[in-house]
């Protein structure tokens, strides 16, 4: 750290943000029950933004760029990396605006349960958890992969930053396969930022079941407008749609309508009425500033844009820092009102997406139930193409809750009148 | 002219001599995978410019096999008298006690290697470091002007490239190859604004080499505009199953993530595929002959060895129509029994190598496009593929294309649908092929991910092809 202060002061450069990033990551690949490969990652990262002010046409303009020093780098190697940062920043015409200020900080262990543990023991934790369901013959795990990482990352700026910080988090993915009827397989992912196991046997048991039942679907729905009920993961992607919107850079590029105070789900709502909130997953922003969470949405009403400082400065709002994690309060009606007959309730895709600049969602369909005619049918194949402009007005959310890394909120979600591309 | 390679691997190359030395007598199998990347990303828009580092990456992993076993250490830094301490690192993790009771351990016998000492490396017209930032960035911002100034409906007009150039060094106990590789990708991108929707076209361009590929975007930037404005007019696509016709990309899209992810070996391995049920059957129109391989074109999955040591292949997968074979890393060939074919790939040294696909694409045909088009009585031109993602148990299809252009009595009406997924299932889709264009197109910009992680940049392409498709 040191070495790169004094390179940039040789520079003349008077403005810059220095992150470090030191990963270690214990990881384990089973194929079936067996374990196929033992990884460990031990890396460093240090990303140097240098910021240069100029003028150009008589204003006032603020450059960036930036530069990666790679450990094992000579004095000489990360002067002529800097020097080439900021001969680029020169060019970068992009109209002045303030850097943040951050603040110094004493380092901020990890207290959720996994940073007082080994990476080793932990991993062997989480491995018996994951495949503590898998004893059935007909559906079991396929293959896993986790990734146990504990991430230790600092920040020191021109602008009085100085903070650093632990994160240690499991990361994985696993596959389940059912043999019969037909051979199907699914897809899931899991991460926790502190011990979890029952909630990890939970969605396993949940993944084990949704596989049998892929197993069983042999159709496409029908094609029509059908009452659609998203959940899980699904459900935080749907409401992506929100968080980008409201980003200080779509909305300063015009990309969003979007203004404070505006009815962000349109004046039109026969549903429920959507409240979210932004939730910090680092403790800092990128420029070192503390980080908090925030209330995006209340009652429909957009209350925080948010983003990074350029063009925060530009609209004239706080730069509150980048956020992707959501929090939602959950619904009023129960799960099984939810599903009432008609609908499809969708709980698996092939790739789920949601567009924020068009406002369509979609993706074809792995697994769903057709509640119709007193029956529930589970069908696979065909393709949701919706629009959250259209569906926004007509949504309802569930009493039940689900959480996940980067979501917590209502379980599943109904949305009226999308259109299905099926049989 | 020939890429250099980089200096940095030159300099480490004693000490990890000296650490192979050191594994190898203390493993059954090991081997060093050293890595130097380096790059360089322009974008310019309207309302924001930017110079970044494209991807980056320095550091080695070590791959060994002890008792059956095999473990992977990556790493950042290496000096000489470190290599103790990488050793140990390896040991204590082919120790570690990372499996709780009653789950086993996979086993495998080394590797039979045979001896190579290679060095290569791509080459190049206009050396992108050469040029000077600010050069590239106006050439950027002339395209992008050309662009806004097109249309006063044009909200905002992205021209963008970057550059990646790097060297690997592949150590073990009988292989010594280095390759230094240089290519180069750009994009324009126009967006226009209709009722809260934002309607975006994207163009998209890439090549082996350096930065002559800037030359070509000037071609692309009235296209890009004139699409994002007739996506204004776009209705929602009408669900059915239509005739169609393909653009390359469009085509690249379905070779890839409906056929190519089928074939990666690791997941017959898993099973995880159902390929290896249709070797030596038909699973496509006999009109059908497709490609992978890092030597089978010259694009921006192109080099001379992976990241196993296994020299790059042409490798034929499907045979007018008959499956023939699959693409596999080394691990999932020893467990199979069956040749690499040069396809493990990592992300970076830090992270595992899988079967990943390099260039993949179908051979041209005979057909012309404009009678693939006049041979249609109702049906749909897709172009602008989006994303696309693999079901290779169950073969299902998942490609999004941003166009869909209405063929009515084998002429384009001007009507376009937008956003289409297609969807369907693989074989039925590859043996409705009814006609294919004589000409082959690869595209290299994007990047191709294992399942939701592991991205490697790959090309995929091919001819005009016509089929049935199920669109949505």
């Amino acid at each position: 750290m040191e070495k790169i202060i004094s390179a940039l002061h040789e520079l003349g450069v008077e403005q810059y943000v220095i992150t470090e990033k030191h990963t270690d990551s214990l990881e384990a690949f089973y194929v079936k029950k067996n374990l196929d490969l033992t990884r460990r990652a031990d890396t460093t990262v240090r990303t140097v933004r240098v910021f240069r002010p100029f003028e150009k046409d008589g204003a006032k303009m603020l450059g960036d760029s930036e530069a990666t020093v790679r450990p094992g780098m000579s004095e000489e190697e990360i002067r002529t990396a800097l020097a080439g940062a900021w001969y680029a920043a020169q060019f970068v015409a992009n109209p002045w605006y303030p850097l943040p200020a951050g603040v110094k900080a004493p380092r901020r262990a990890d207290n959720g349960g996994f940073g007082s543990r080994s990476l080793a023991e932990s991993m062997k934790d989480v491995t018996e958890a994951l495949f503590a369901e898998d004893t059935a013959q007909d559906v079991f795990l396929n293959s896993a992969e986790i990734f146990m990482r504990r991430i230790e990352t600092r920040i020191v700026s021109s602008e009085n930053a100085d903070v650093s910080w632990e994160q240690v988090e499991v990361w994985g993915e696993y596959v389940c396969q059912c043999r019969t009827p037909q051979d199907v397989e699914t897809y899931h992912q899991f991460c926790y930022r502190e011990p979890s196991p029952e909630a990890l046997r939970a969605e396993v048991r949940h993944a084990l079941e949704m596989t049998k039942a892929r197993a069983r679907a042999v159709a496409a729905p029908k094609t029509g407008t059908y009452a659609l009920v998203l959940d899980r993961e699904q459900v935080g992607t749907l409401l992506s749609y929100y968080v980008d919107r409201s980003n200080s850079g779509m909305i300063y590029q015009k990309y969003s309508p979007f203004k404070l105070g505006d009815d962000a789900q349109g004046a039109d709502i026969a549903g429920d009425r959507l409240t979210m909130g932004l939730k910090a997953t680092a403790p800092y922003t990128d420029f070192g500033a503390p980080m908090g969470d925030r209330p995006l949405l209340e009652n429909g009403v957009l209350r925080t844009i948010h983003g990074g400082a350029r063009f925060g400065h530009y609209l004239g709002v706080e730069p509150t820092g980048n956020y992707r994690a959501v929090t939602v309060p959950v619904g009023t009606t129960p799960m099984d009102e939810l599903t009432k007959e008609p609908c499809l309730h969708a709980v698996s895709f092939s790739d789920f997406q949601m567009d924020p600049l068009s406002g369509h969602f979609g993706g074809e369909i792995r697994l769903a139930f057709l509640h119709e005619n007193g029956t529930v049918t589970p069908v696979t194949g065909g393709s949701v193409n919706g629009s959250i402009l259209d569906g926004q007005g007509h949504m309802t959310f569930s009493k039940e809750r689900f959480r996940s890394k980067d979501y917590d909120g209502p379980l599943a979600v109904r949305v009226e009148g999308v259109n299905v591309a099926g049989e | 002219m020939k890429v250099q390679p980089s200096g940095f691997i030159g300099e480490k190359r004693a000490a990890l001599v000296k650490l192979r030395d050191a594994l190898c007598d203390q493993f059954d199998y090991a081997s060093i995978l050293a890595e130097d990347t380096v790059g360089r990303y322009y974008r310019v828009s309207r309302h924001s410019v930017s110079v970044s580092e494209g991807e980056n990456a320095r550091g080695f992993v070590v791959k060994a096999l002890d008792g059956g076993r095999y473990a992977e250490y990556s790493f950042s830094e290496l000096e000489e008298e470190s290599i103790p301490g990488v050793v140990a690192a390896v040991r204590a993790l082919l120790a570690a006690e990372v499996r709780p009771e009653g789950l086993e351990a996979n086993t495998y016998a080394p590797p039979q290697e045979e001896p190579t000492v290679f060095a290569d490396a791509t080459e190049y017209e206009q050396d992108p470091a050469a040029l000077d930032d600010g050069a590239v960035l106006d050439r950027l911002t002339a395209l992008r002007d050309k662009g806004l100034a097109m249309d006063g409906a044009v909200l905002d007009f992205v021209a963008q490239a970057t550059w990646n150039r790097y060297t690997k060094l592949f150590l073990s106990r009988d292989k010594d190859m280095t390759q230094s590789v240089l290519y180069t990708t750009g994009a324009v991108a126009a967006a226009a604004m209709k009722d809260q929707q934002v309607k975006q076209s994207y163009l998209p361009c890439s090549g082996l080499g350096g930065m002559e590929l800037l030359a070509k975007m000037e071609d692309n930037v009235a296209p890009c505009v004139q699409t994002a404005l007739d996506l204004l007019h776009s209705e929602p696509m009408i669900p059915g199953e239509y005739e169609c016709i393909c653009s390359p990309e469009t085509t690249g899209m379905i070779v890839h993530e409906a056929f190519g992810h089928g074939v990666e070996m690791d997941m017959f391995v898993k099973d995880r595929a159902q390929a290896p049920q249709y070797l030596d059957k038909y699973v496509a129109s006999p009109l059908v002959t497709m490609h992978d391989g890092a030597s089978s074109a010259a694009q921006t999955a192109t080099y001379f060895f992976d990241d196993e040591g296994t020299a790059a292949h042409d490798t034929v997968i499907i045979d007018k129509g008959v499956l023939k074979r699959g693409i596999s890393d080394l691990q999932s060939a020893l467990i199979l029994g069956t040749e690499p074919t040069g396809n493990g790939r990592r992300e970076s040294f830090a992270r595992k190598a899988y079967t990943r696909m390099t260039n993949t694409w179908f051979e041209p045909g005979q057909d012309k496009l404009e009678d693939m088009i006049a041979s249609v009585k109702y049906g749909m031109y897709l172009e602008c593929p989006s994303s696309g993602m693999e079901d290779p148990k169950n073969w299902g299809i998942q490609c999004m294309v941003n166009i869909a252009r209405e063929i009515k009595d084998g002429k384009l009406t001007g009507r376009i649908f937008s956003p289409v997924v297609l969807t369907g299932y693989v074989p039925d889709l590859l043996k409705s092929i009814s006609a294919m264009s004589d000409g082959t197109e690869l595209s290299g910009s994007g990047f191709c991910g294992k399942g939701h992680k592991e991205w490697v940049k790959v090309s995929d392409g091919g001819p005009y092809i016509k089929a049935r498709i199920r669109l949505g």
